[in-house]
């Protein structure tokens, strides 16, 4: 089961490839990527923190879950540390007899993975300012370069 | 048995950047529950109250702030994360 964390950048045919089955005609994968959002506050990356071993039985219960509910296989893997603008940091890749069951799965992978993977984004901005986005009020560190 | 216990904390994101470091070792009363650890925390660290959404994992596993710590425990602050 390919699930989990990696501080270098994602290989989506890696990930694709590691829920192929040979009775699993679907195959669907997605990919979520830094947006710039120039119009808002200009992002330039962000850098992601994880509290891993929770991060791990959350994508491996997630999995589960996948399976049982969808019969698909699936894997996702999450990018720790600085990730560029347009570069991804999350991969997910279901596999399952037929197409609606892997797209299905693929959706639920993302939402759940997003909700329950306790995973922090730190904003770093055009601006040179950055930012935990961890609902904290805070004073710290928005400091224009 | 002594009255106090060891726990480690594992801090994450903001509360990370204000100690400079990724746990503290407190020594607390026996079986203070998990939600007790911010008011225990250095003001530096915690600077006012925790966020509404702030939840406790005691040992890897999702816990209520009402358990009540051992010795030896490890509990993580699980600030709210922003998914997307």
């Amino acid at each position: 089961m390919m699930i989990g964390l990696s501080a270098e950048p994602l290989d989506l045919g890696a990930v694709a490839a590691a829920v192929r089955d040979s009775e699993h005609g679907g195959l669907a994968t997605f990919l979520g990527c830094i947006r710039r959002e120039e119009a808002i506050r200009e992002v330039i990356a962000i850098d992601y923190q994880a509290y891993e071993e929770l991060t791990q039985r959350e994508l491996v219960a997630v999995a589960e879950e996948a399976a049982a509910r969808f019969g698909a296989t699936v894997a996702a893997v999450h990018r720790i540390g600085r990730v560029e603008v347009s570069e991804p940091s999350v991969a997910v890749a279901a596999s399952a007899p037929h197409r609606a069951a892997a797209f299905a799965a693929c959706r639920y992978v993302i939402d759940e993975l997003k909700v329950r993977a306790p995973i922090w984004k730190r904003m770093v901005y055009a601006d040179g300012a950055t930012e935990w986005m961890d609902g904290r009020d805070r004073v710290p560190d928005e400091r224009p370069a | 048995m002594p009255p106090e216990i060891s726990v480690t904390v594992r801090l994450f994101a903001s509360l990370r950047e204000a100690a400079g470091a990724d746990r503290l070792l407190l020594s607390v009363p026996r079986a203070t529950p998990v939600g007790a650890l911010w008011a225990l925390l250095p003001d530096t660290v915690s600077a006012g109250s925790p966020p509404a959404a702030l939840r406790y994992a005691l040992n890897h596993e999702w816990t209520s702030p009402g358990a009540p710590l051992r010795d030896g425990d490890e509990v993580a602050l699980v600030l709210p994360v922003s998914g997307g």
